[in-house]
């Protein structure tokens, strides 16, 4: 092996040559730099590598031929060796993209761009406390130096300000060296004795030194000065500034406070949380692109710091997570700014540019979900081992404020990436080949990390995963035409449906069946679209991928990254709608929300362990059973969409595309379905402060049903009723569930089907309405019956089926229900579900009516039916949908059998084609033959005296004595249901809404009223990091006594 | 008051001072002499805590190899207060030219004037 | 076939002749109670045979249009939805002979099957492109919304109390005494379910979907010759099949024509009395109304069962 040494060796090296070049050859110099540094990845990477495989042992270097505390020593692990590389890759990668600046500036920049590299490689490998600070000080002499590199006079100024809190900072450093030294005889960090906290020389000594590091990582609030720089500086170098220099200060934080001993630990986790939770607070009122990425950065490296505390005393899980973290900040925070050197203006809008080369979107979207902790990368196993761990010490408010943090940082990220993809760009993108090439290569990178950190997890590795890899597939095939897209889309999933099909119990295969093969039988309405449709597969194919992971998932794990992948997919998916962007991030923030919910859930469960098999969530110790179930059950509902945790539904489905809303209303809600059938079927019943949690359920179950139906009635947009439909919809299913009985069960299952044909067919309907007349509002329609004749049918059958009347298969739904509901104890919930009933045929109605029936419009006149490919979907749901309700048996009856298996009684008796149970009878085939037979006789009797009617035109009305002749006032359309809304309007007062707009608000204000602290005044940044100083030095003292 | 005392008394309030007066005084050049000042001051107190009484300086031409375990004063704090002052004064050093050409960009020199970048 | 247990052709006689009876029944009936309500009024009134006159009318009349083909249909679903009420609730309890076919469902598929004919006639009346049909359905499925709530509970109540939701079981409950009636045994669930009945007959003070006065008569402005002939059967029909329900629920069943005739007659009645003294309601004065009065009864009915 090389010596770690030539590192730092060949870095000086090339410093100094650069300095004997001459000032013209500016050429030679950047080769030279390049080649350096080259070197220099080279040695670091190689050593990683070795390291990782066993074929290298790590190695102390101890220069001047003495040990220490004589002389200075070095060291070179596997931490050491892979942050090494970190730091030089980024320095490589970071010059080839600085070139041109480099170039205009001279071998001088170059020279301390390598003193930059180096001094951060030292400051990783170094075990000595003194030549820490001088690593430091060459840090800042170097960084304070590229800050000149920026073409952006403002850069100067920020630049002084890092100056003057780094002479503070060193101020401190030194005078906490040279006590530590004056305590412990050694300036070698391994030998400086575990000090307690109190109020001793050594102690204080101590507390110099951690904290002056700790400053380093640009702790909130004293941190002004670092937004600055990254505000102002080259985006190359703010690269080098975030991921490099971040990376090795917290590397020596973590060597600093594994010397200083376990006492010290909670001020890293302390102040590690409270910037993590500040940085992203703020980061909340940012839309300065470079500065946002400061705040970010602050935040990931506050959490690492955290987590450097947290787990002190973990060994190489430490190393795991944190390196986890670590390494997707790093590379995620890198590309971010190398991806901002490439949009011109910096307003977050303006990343629109990047749409124009649609591999950096992508990169974009990799880095995004890198640092949200998304799977598959490092972030998401570091984030699952990281609470679980927490769990295990029972430090579950940590879990808490942990999460909402992240939380708020997916909502800044995700917010930023909506804007990247609706938002139009004023300024073309600066394209350079040599800078796609840098970010690529960090994406790149990114999807290595993830592979290894899979197959080191443990756990499931998740990028081998073939459905994943067959969503990613459709990245490069993005180039073909969307029709060949789309028959390759749809032989996967037939083909993967038969590969994972054996095996499973019935309701899984159900659900399966519904996700896969229903969404096979989607896409064919996607063959309607044109062109390559861009960006389409991978999202859908992604979405689709986590809902198959997600039905075969064994273990909490599988489960969990399953549920994040359809999230994500799905989010993609739905951000795809032309006003879709406000929508789209409401609805990641909810579903991250839930899925944080079911993270903390599975950690809760799992007591110790890091994953366990889903069917142990029934041997739950008692007395945290409930508090897992209410943490899963809230994952789930949001989902689901119950009320009060809805709001996202109606835009994100209403504003989607044609082809998307059936997609993600008709199945991707069942995945929150499917879950509470996982989550009651292991958990049952569970009591929490004497209530039992699924009579809570019913209720909110009922709730949904109700308030959703109401809201339904009153939209004026035909998809948003839809939306608002569905809601409740689900809120019957998820009532049926917790009714825990075999009829509540069968009940929601007969909606999971019943909802998954009809609202997909509704959702095609009226999305090849909106096709065809531009607008989803439905006052504009009207009389489309003899233009659209198919899509009139299909919602015919539909608004049937779904009321409820017989004979379609929404009437069996209502008799499960009412036989569901004989053999419970709960009445009183009843009453919301009766009252829901009634008011699903407002909406249904009105639906109908206002597109289809009354008068056509003048403008309307010449419209066509809906596509082909759209009609075809439908019309093979609506011979589903009459299958269906003349043979239950066909779907139900497996089901029903094995629902029996479950709770142990067989309530219905299925013989030939009638369903029996104890209460009543039901005889789908008589039901059809009686109705069928006596409206035909009825119509034959009316053809017979009517059949020389005569077809008269549109106005043949006397409306008030007059003939009308504007449709627009004839048509009885807009407010609908006026007399209604008089009656039953306050149920439409927007209380979550307001709820959630008053949390969102909130957080917007304390962003907006704390970053009036950051004067940008030098002096005033340097105050406040000395009353930092102060403040926590208070603080830990007055915990640790 | 010992030696030692006084010297680490004198360190600190010159650290104090300079910092006071890095803080309080607006104009950039009077904030670099402050830190120099401090800087001094963090030498003396590394200086100081360093010292043994009765100790000779650690230059071996004076005295016995064999003898100056025993004899000389600790050359640690010695070796590390020449570095700070080197970095020290590559740190001002920096500082001056950034206050020329903050000076050049703006005409000023005064702190509170180099505020655009904030919030 | 399995779906039609024990099926004989002759059944369909036996139904037919149910319909017959019900259908002249109800002719007669409607024209007796109009009488009576004239001569209340003062006025001579109708000779009981005019609904045969008018219905030969509306057939004979030459001038026939069709706006559509929902137009068309929306009297072949309600009159559908008429007689397949009748064919799914057993008539005369203890008949063979009218039992139609009651075995095809039960208590729940008679209450959603009261919705087919109102949601086709809705529909036609809505390709008609008349406004006065669309205000009167919106007004008229508001309404229900509420209107139906008191009965759901009531009969919610009523299936728990007998343990079923067979018709014939919960008829057969009620027989011996007349205190054996629902309307003695659970009389909560009674007058809820009673207060739902006067709601949803189409009389004042709840008749606002039809508002003469406003809206000329509603849903069916747009209908005449034969499709109001058909739409005209089921008027007659309708309310009696519908009243069936009721008694057969609440009020011990029909063991032969005439005690079916005497119960039907009554229970008419009273949403008629109800609506000669009451001033018609604005649609959120009846669904409060309804909150008010109907929503505690049920509530009531189904907690104290």
């Amino acid at each position: 092996m090389v010596s770690p040494l030539l590192i730092l060796a060949a870095g000086l090296g090339a410093a100094f040559l650069l300095g004997l070049l001459r000032d013209s050859s500016e050429r030679m110099a950047f080769y030279l730099t390049v080649i350096a540094l080259g070197f220099m990845s080279f040695v670091g990477l190689s050593w990683t590598v070795s390291l990782a495989l066993g074929e290298a042992q790590p190695v102390e270097i101890y220069t001047a031929g003495a040990r220490p505390p004589f002389a200075i020593n070095l060291r070179m692990g596997l931490p050491e060796a892979a942050l090494t590389s970190v730091v030089t890759l980024t320095g490589l990668l970071s010059a080839v993209f600085m070139r041109r600046d480099l170039m205009r500036l001279g071998r001088r920049a170059m020279a301390v761009l390598m003193v930059l590299i180096m001094a951060l490689s030292g400051l990783i490998m170094t075990r000595d406390l003194f030549n820490l600070f001088v690593f430091i000080e060459l840090i800042v002499i170097a960084s304070a130096g590229l800050v000149l590199l920026s073409q952006d006079t403002r850069a100067l100024g920020a630049g002084f300000k890092y100056l003057i809190v780094s002479q503070v900072i060193s101020i401190l450093l030194l005078v906490g060296v040279i006590f530590t030294y004056h305590a412990n005889g050694s300036l070698n960090i391994d030998d400086i004795a575990a000090t307690p906290m109190g109020f001793t020389g050594a102690s204080l000594a101590i507390f110099l030194v951690l904290i002056a590091l700790v400053l380093e990582l640009k702790p909130f609030p004293a941190n002004g000065w670092a937004l600055d720089i990254y505000e102002a500086a080259h985006p190359g170098f703010s690269a080098l500034f975030s991921a490099a220099s971040g990376s090795a200060a917290l590397f020596a934080v973590l060597k600093l406070f594994e010397a200083a001993g376990p006492d010290w630990a909670p001020l890293a986790t302390g102040i590690g949380l409270v910037t993590f939770v500040g940085a992203n607070i703020l980061a909340l009122a940012q839309d300065h692109d470079r500065r946002l990425l400061g705040y970010s950065s602050v935040g990931q490296i506050g959490l690492v710091l955290m987590v450097v505390g947290y787990g002190y005393d973990w060994d190489a899980g430490l190393y795991y997570v944190a390196g986890g973290l670590l390494i997707s900040h790093a590379i995620a925070k890198a590309g971010l700014f190398w991806l901002s050197g490439l949009v011109k203006a910096r307003k977050l809008s303006d990343w629109a540019a990047l749409r124009q080369n649609p591999a950096l979107v992508v990169a974009f979207a990799t880095f995004i979900a890198m640092l949200t902790g998304l799977p598959p990368f490092p972030a998401f196993y570091a984030k699952w081992t990281l609470v679980h761990a927490m769990a295990d010490y029972g430090d579950y408010p940590l879990i808490a404020i942990f999460l909402i943090a992240a939380l708020i940082e997916a909502a800044v990220l995700f917010r930023w990436f909506g804007m990247a993809i609706k938002r139009e760009a004023i300024r073309p993108l600066a394209y350079n080949l040599s800078h796609e090439t840098v970010v690529l290569i960090a994406m790149t990178a990114g999807w290595a990390l993830s592979f290894v950190w899979g197959a080191i997890s443990g756990l499931d590795n998740l990028v081998t995963l073939v459905p994943l890899l067959f969503a990613l597939l459709f990245l490069p095939l993005d180039i073909l035409p969307a029709r060949i897209k789309n028959v390759i889309a749809i032989a996967g999933l037939v083909l993967w449906f038969f590969l994972s099909k054996d095996g499973l119990d019935p309701l899984r295969l159900i659900f399966l069946t519904i996700m896969v093969l229903g969404g096979a039988l989607l896409l064919l309405a996607s063959f309607h679209a044109k062109g390559r449709r861009m960006g389409f597969y991978t999202p859908a194919m992604l979405m689709f991928a986590g809902m198959a992971l997600l039905v075969t998932a064994e273990t909490s794990f599988q489960f969990f990254a399953a549920w994040e992948f359809l999230t994500v997919g799905s989010y993609f998916l739905i951000l795809r709608g032309h006003d879709s962007e406000p929508h789209a991030l409401s609805y990641i923030t909810f579903s991250l929300g839930g899925a944080f919910a079911l993270l903390a859930g599975f950690a809760v469960a799992s007591e110790g362990q890091f994953v366990i098999p889903l069917a142990n969530l029934s041997e739950v110790a008692p007395e945290i059973a409930p508090y897992v179930f209410v943490l899963l059950a809230i994952g789930f509902l949001t989902k689901t969409a119950i009320m009060g945790l809805h709001i996202w539904l109606p835009g994100a489905h209403a504003e989607a595309e044609t082809d998307v809303s059936p997609m993600v209303s008709g199945i991707l809600l069942k995945a929150g379905l499917f879950g509470l059938f996982v989550l009651l079927m292991e958990m049952g019943r569970q009591e929490l402060y004497g209530v039992d949690l699924t009579v809570l359920l019913v209720w909110l179950g009922a709730i949904s049903a109700f308030i959703g139906a109401v809201l339904a009635a009153f939209q004026e947009d035909a998809k948003r009723l839809l939306a608002y439909s569905s809601i409740s919809q689900m809120g019957y299913a998820v009532f049926g569930l917790a009714l825990m009985n075999h009829l509540g069960w069968l009940l929601a299952m007969m909606f999971a089907i019943n909802h998954f044909v009809y609202k997909s067919m509704l959702f095609l309907a009226v999305g090849g309405v909106k096709e065809r007349t531009h607008t989803k509002l439905m006052y504009k329609m009207g009389g489309l019956i003899t233009l659209m004749p198919y899509s009139f049918v299909s919602v015919l059958v539909g608004i049937i089926a779904m009321s409820g009347v017989p004979p379609l298969s929404g009437f069996g739904g209502r008799w499960i229900f009412y036989n569901a509901i004989m053999s419970t104890d709960l009445r009183l919930p009843m009453i919301l579900i009766f009252m829901a009933g009634p008011v699903g045929f407002l909406y249904l109605f009105r639906l109908i009516h206002t597109i289809f029936l009354g008068q056509p419009k003048d403008e309307l006149r010449k419209v066509k039916e809906a596509p082909f490919w759209i009609i075809l979907p439908q019309m093979i749901f609506v011979a589903f949908l009459i299958a269906f309700a003349a043979l239950p048996g066909m779907v139900l009856q497996r089901v029903d059998g094995y629902i029996g298996t479950l709770f142990g009684d067989r309530p219905l008796v299925w013989t030939g084609r009638i369903i029996d149970s104890q209460y009543g009878t039901w005889n789908p085939v008589a039901i059809w033959g009686v109705i069928i037979v006596v409206f035909v006789t009825v119509l034959l009797l009316l053809v017979w005296m009517n059949h020389n009617a005569q077809h008269v035109k549109q106005f043949n009305i006397v409306f008030s004595a007059e003939r009308p002749f504007k449709p627009q006032t004839t048509h009885f359309a807009w407010n609908f249901f006026a007399p209604y809304r008089k009656a039953m309007g306050f149920l439409e007062m927007p209380v979550s809404t307001s709820f959630w707009t008053g949390v969102s608000n909130a957080l917007h204000g304390t962003a907006e009223f704390s970053r009036k602290f950051y004067t940008g005044n030098g002096q005033t940044y340097a105050v406040q990091l000395m009353l930092f100083v102060v403040a926590v030095y208070l603080i830990s003292m007055g915990a640790s006594s | 008051m010992s030696l030692v005392q006084l010297s680490l008394a004198t360190g600190f309030l010159l650290i104090l001072l300079g910092l006071y007066g890095a803080l309080t005084n607006r104009d950039i050049i009077r904030m670099i002499v402050s830190f120099t000042i401090a800087d001094t001051g963090v030498n003396v107190v590394l200086v100081a805590v360093g010292y043994l009484p009765g100790r000779e300086a650690p230059i071996l031409d004076t005295i016995p190899v064999a003898e100056a375990a025993s004899r000389i004063t600790d050359p640690v704090p010695q070796a590390l207060v020449l570095t700070a002052i080197v970095i020290g004064l590559g740190v001002t050093a920096l500082m001056l030219a950034y206050a020329y050409r903050l000076f050049r960009a703006r005409g000023s020199l005064d702190i509170s004037e180099f505020t655009e970048l904030k919030w | 076939m399995t779906a039609f247990p024990n099926f004989e052709w002759v059944q369909i006689a036996y139904a037919l002749l149910t319909l017959f009876i019900v259908i002249n029944y109800g002719m007669v009936m409607t024209a007796v109670v109009r009488k009576i309500g004239a001569r209340v009024g003062g006025r001579y009134g109708i000779p009981v045979w005019q609904n045969y006159v008018d219905l030969l009318k509306n057939i004979a009349l030459r001038s026939k249009i069709s706006h559509g083909v929902m137009y068309y249909l929306g009297p072949v679903f309600r009159l559908t939805g008429g007689v397949g009420l009748l064919m799914f609730v057993p008539t005369i309890y203890g008949s063979e002979w009218h039992q139609n076919f009651s075995y095809a469902g039960d208590l729940i598929l008679a209450l959603y099957f009261v919705f087919f004919g109102t949601l086709g006639m809705a529909l036609g009346a809505g390709e008609s492109g008349h406004p006065h049909s669309a205000i009167g359905v919106s007004r008229g499925l508001a309404q229900v919304t509420m209107a139906e709530l008191p009965l759901a509970l009531g009969v919610y109540a009523l299936s728990l109390q007998y343990g079923t939701l067979d018709i014939t079981k919960i008829v057969a409950a009620q027989q011996g005494s007349i205190f054996n009636w629902t309307l003695f045994t659970n009389p909560l669930a009674t007058v809820a379910a009673m207060v739902a009945f006067v709601g949803t007959m189409m009389r004042s003070p709840f008749d606002v979907a039809m508002a003469p006065q406003e809206i000329p008569i509603g849903p069916p402005t747009e209908y005449h010759s034969s499709y109001l002939a058909l739409m005209q059967t089921n008027r007659v029909l309708f309310p009696v099949a519908k009243t069936v329900i009721y008694m057969n629920l609440f009020f011990g069943g029909a063991t032969s024509w005439a005690e079916f005739a005497i119960k039907v007659f009554c229970l008419y009645m009273i949403s008629v009395v109800i609506g000669v003294v009451h001033p018609r309601f604005r649609v959120e004065q009846s669904i409060r109304f309804f909150l008010k009065w109907g929503l505690p009864l049920g509530v009531l009915a189904i907690l104290t069962v």
